[in-house]
């Protein structure tokens, strides 16, 4: 037994001499590699006469090393390697959020060209105004609630000094509410990781804001847009946005209650469209209908914008910036399944190219002719619709969800406005409320299983999977989103702009109203050389009516 | 009477007290904490009080009164459909019901959102007259 048991122990301690001795001949090979590959790289003599093919540029010798007397080491390399990969991804989402910011300018052409032109100035001024609202409330405090505790991203190199979640623990299990830390991002915060996710989350907040304005313009007075738009950066979105993106209870409801993978929602159906949208129905139903939009008997009166070239080039100028906003909610273009940033791009073109094609068809079968603004809505709709499923589906299912959006928003805008009696201008409550809630329930219903990041979502294990792929419950998941978005936010925001209107008052007077709000609100008109054309009858009685 | 000096001088009220109380809670716990989220609540009430002070100066809009108490059952209709949604969760575990308590709650939230409250803040539009 005694020599069974040395010869036992003699082989163990060949077989680790072995192992060791194999393992440093590996060592061994990889930095004689790493020599020859430092040793045969370009000399400077070599560098001097130019390299127009490329092929010197960017070798061994642009590898940073720790220490110079031993020369470039694996841990060199893995270390470039490391920075490289979190380059990459910062440089991806930033681009990515400065398109989204160009989308500011989309929306105010659209909203501008679907408004008269004596209010173009304000309208306009609203949309510019919003960004520096919305990004210093952001500053302040709303990063910190939405962000505050979402370390643990490996693609913008961790997050980690965004650690603080307030938690509450309710029947046994832990519900995230809203974040702490990030407020100024000073502190710990004052890092390059969560300086891209500020711009990038930035960004979003204000997409979702510059969304109310279209459905208060024409009659939203200057200091109570302000006010609202600075509280609801401040406070509306981000609430909503920790608890879909932030760590917060929403997306935990996959790992807490076993519902798929807890509220998923791509790159803002939800978060971004359905939060500015039912926004909007808040505050136009709290502001009220412009003067001379619907008659006594209850019917309405169409007020044409004043420049359809400014709405559809305004369309063009979102659909581009949404190549920013879906493909960049990745995070990253480099590892953790961001490759599929090309899917998610053709996706977010297709859903827009059929939405157009359904309002389009729409508009044209039941009213005879294909109303440009109903065609840039439903580009836009279809847009919208596809923002959070855009990283969980397929092309088919992409083109499915934004043709039902093309549908929807023109049956939305007939719905806002002749049974709800709602004025939107613009129809914002219809493409971002309706057509973002319709985007949040198709990922529950369209999602494949075929996406992979980094092998979970929301902290659960595989991919997200929707009703027709197998998965119910991630439907469920959705639908909770879906009432958290009715029942909390739209309420929310009601309360709050209903608040505003006791306190300063949300709408101008009659006179500014009938003058237009460039001159009262602005001081100077949008287009000072332009001739006014008088206003169709049914206006000047209605305006005649409400002035006396 | 639109926008003026005195809307611009409340607006600039507003940014400080909010600047000013955020500041206070971005450097908590402590004395100097407390101290700024104090000073800024205060410069954030005064900010309200011009507001209430030159609203009326601002001219009458084109908007009837809209009813408090149908306003509140509109919005305690919407809040409450969510509640019931969320309750789902906890009564029961299985799909099936989770998904029926999803869409009760949900239809609860619309009734309030798309019948009470437009029928409230209508009830006397300036078009009806």
């Amino acid at each position: 037994m005694k020599k069974f048991r040395n010869k036992y122990l003699m082989c163990a301690v060949m077989l680790l001499l072995s192992m060791g001795s194999a393992g440093h001949a590996r060592a061994q090979s990889a930095a004689a590699d790493l020599k020859a590959a430092a040793a045969a790289a370009p000399t400077t003599t070599q560098l001097s006469q130019g390299d127009p093919g490329g092929t010197n540029t960017g070798t061994i010798s642009d590898v940073p090393v720790s220490n110079a007397k031993a020369g470039v080491t694996v841990g060199d390399v893995a270390n470039q390697v490391g920075q490289n990969k979190i380059a990459i991804n910062f440089v991806w989402t930033l681009v990515a959020g400065f398109l989204v910011m160009f989308m500011q300018a989309g929306f105010a052409m659209v909203e501008a060209g679907l408004c008269r032109v004596k209010n173009a100035n304000h309208t306009y001024m609203m949309n510019f105004t919003v960004y520096a609202c919305g990004l210093f409330a952001y500053w302040l405090i709303g990063f910190a609630i939405q962000m505050g505790g979402a370390a643990g991203n490996g693609n913008l190199g961790g997050l980690a000094s965004l650690s603080g979640e307030h938690i509450l623990t309710l029947f046994g299990t832990h519900w995230g509410l809203w974040g702490t830390k990030g407020m100024f991002l000073s502190g710990h915060t004052y890092d390059v990781g969560v300086m891209v996710i500020f711009l990038f989350e930035m960004v979003f907040m204000d997409t979702a804001l510059t969304i109310v304005t279209g459905a208060a313009a024409e009659r939203w007075k200057f200091l109570t847009f302000c006010v609202s738009s600075v509280l609801m950066g401040a406070f509306t979105y981000p609430l909503f946005g920790n608890w879909a993106w932030g760590g917060g209870w929403l997306s935990a409801l996959g790992s807490n209650v076993g519902l798929g993978h807890g509220y998923c929602d791509f790159a803002g159906s939800g978060v971004v469209h359905a939060v500015g949208g039912l926004t909007a129905l808040a505050v136009a139903l709290v502001i009220g209908p412009r003067i001379g939009k619907f008659n006594r008997d209850g019917s309405s009166n169409p007020i044409q914008g004043h420049d359809i070239s400014a709405v559809l080039v305004g369309c063009f100028i979102l659909a581009f910036g949404w190549f920013g906003f879906n493909p960049g909610s990745t995070l990253g273009a480099s590892a953790a399944g961001n490759l599929r940033i090309g899917t998610i791009a053709v996706d977010t073109m297709l859903a827009g190219c059929t939405g157009t094609f359904a309002s389009i068809l729409w508009m044209w079968i039941t009213k005879g002719k294909p109303d440009a603004s109903m065609a840039g809505n439903g580009l836009l709709a279809g847009l919208v619709a596809i923002t959070a499923p855009s990283g969980f589906v397929s092309t088919v299912g992409a083109a499915i969800i934004g043709f039902v959006a093309g549908v929807l928003v023109c049956w939305s805008v007939a719905f806002v406005e002749n049974k709800m009696k709602v004025d939107d201008p613009v129809g914002a409550i219809s493409v971002h409320g309706t057509c973002g809630l319709w985007g949040v329930l198709s990922v529950g219903l369209f999602a494949d299983g075929t996406s992979n990041y980094g092998g979970a979502w929301n902290g659960v294990n595989g991919s997200v999977t929707g009703l027709f792929y197998g998965d119910a419950s991630q439907l469920v998941a959705q639908l909770i989103g879906i009432a958290t978005l009715i029942g909390f936010v739209f309420t929310f925001s009601f309360i709050l702009n209903w608040i505003l209107d006791i306190v300063m008052g949300q709408r101008v007077s009659a006179e500014t109203e009938v003058a237009g709000l460039d001159l009262p609100e602005m001081g100077a008109l949008g287009y000072p050389e332009f001739v006014f054309k008088p206003e169709p009858s049914y206006m000047t009685m209605a305006e005649a009516q409400a002035s006396a | 009477m639109a926008a003026n000096n005195s809307q611009g001088r409340s607006f600039g009220l507003f940014l400080t007290g909010l600047t000013t109380a955020c500041a206070g809670i971005a450097v908590m716990p402590g004395g100097l904490g407390v101290a700024l989220l104090i000073v800024g609540l205060v410069i954030l009430v005064a900010s309200f009080a011009m507001f209430i002070k030159i609203k009326p100066l601002e001219g009458k809009p084109a908007l009837g009164a809209q009813p408090a108490v149908m306003k509140l059952v509109g919005s305690a209709l919407s809040a409450g459909g969510w509640i019931v949604a969320l309750f789902g969760l906890h009564l029961t575990s299985s799909v099936g019901g989770r998904m029926a308590f999803a869409i009760i709650g949900l239809a609860i939230s619309l009734v309030g959102v798309v019948v009470i409250l437009p029928s409230a803040c209508n009830k006397n539009a300036i078009w009806k007259a």
